[in-house]
């Protein structure tokens, strides 16, 4: 990036720190937690139709890709998601993995795309976040369907987005939308969090 | 709420979905002589059943992906769903 350039995250304009909505007489270890998530890397990979390659025989960061709805690949570093047939998203706080990418995943079997700066993303925990995503998905979100390490596309409030399931302990989500729809869909994710009050962090 | 059951993704909500247009219509052949009436019916009419229909659809919100769809026009139930590989 050029040195003269500042880095703006995609709700740098939206997300707000401190408390919101019904917080008051409340533990604030139990409210609901909103933060947004920045500087992570999020690689697109699509697999050719007319490749012969087999992705099982192709290990990213330690990690095999999925090849089903809804699983996701993961270590403390780099999460893979299912995301379609053939189509991962390869989301990484690791700087090494792009290297990785072109070593192991060749132009004439797979389509690569850098999204890191085309996706708002929305990191909300805490005992009710569950209900928060329930107010605006359709998804059936009861445990027996959607688990820990998890992944989903689906709409919020109309707004297209990809649901991954972090953790039960504390209840953590991250969802990801395209950039431009950030601000409208941040907004609708706090909005349905201010009955149970939160903490923008 | 309808829900239609993706042959990628399982049944989900009617709002993932798009509505892609009739399955059966075929595209006349490519160098073949085909009349105006020909393409006329292929580009714009339409059966308009009452019942069984089969349909595309698009996972829009989901997997991307196109399947097939055997519905009932009238009262919306979903017989089958499918790839577009595999027969409905």
């Amino acid at each position: 990036m050029n040195p003269e350039m500042i880095y703006l995250s995609p709700l740098f304009n939206d997300h707000k720190i401190g408390n919101f909505g019904d917080y008051k007489n409340k533990n604030q270890k139990d409210l609901i937690k909103i933060k947004e998530i920045t500087k992570v890397n999020i690689f697109q990979v699509a697999k050719y139709k007319n490749s012969n390659i087999k992705i099982e025989n192709i290990n990213m960061d330690n990690l095999s890709f999925p090849n089903k709805y809804p699983e996701v690949s993961c270590n403390s570093e780099t999460r893979i998601l299912w995301t379609g047939p053939d189509v991962w998203l390869i989301i990484t706080s690791n700087q090494n993995i792009e290297k990785e990418i072109s070593l192991k995943l060749s132009e004439k079997d797979f389509a690569i795309t850098d999204l890191s700066h085309s996706r708002a993303i929305i990191e909300i925990s805490g005992k009710q976040s569950l209900d928060v995503l329930k107010k605006g998905t359709p998804l059936n979100l009861n445990s027996s369907e959607f688990k820990k390490n998890n992944c989903s596309n689906s709409t919020y409030n109309g707004i297209s987005f990809i649901l991954d399931f972090i953790d039960e302990d504390p209840l953590t989500f991250r969802l990801f939308c395209l950039r431009s729809f950030g601000g409208s869909f941040y907004h609708s994710i706090t909005d349905a969090a201010l009955e149970y009050g939160y903490v923008g962090e | 709420m309808l829900e239609i059951k993706c042959p990628y993704c399982g049944k989900r909500s009617q709002n993932e979905f798009s509505y892609g247009g009739d399955a059966n219509i075929k595209r006349p052949k490519l160098g073949d002589e085909v009349s105006t009436k020909d393409w006329d019916d292929f580009v714009y009419f339409r059966d308009n059943p009452r019942g069984k229909h089969s349909e595309f659809w698009h996972h829009v919100s989901g997997c991307r992906q196109w399947f097939k769809a055997s519905r009932d026009t009238a009262t919306h139930e979903i017989f089958k769903t499918a790839r577009l590989d595999e027969d409905l």
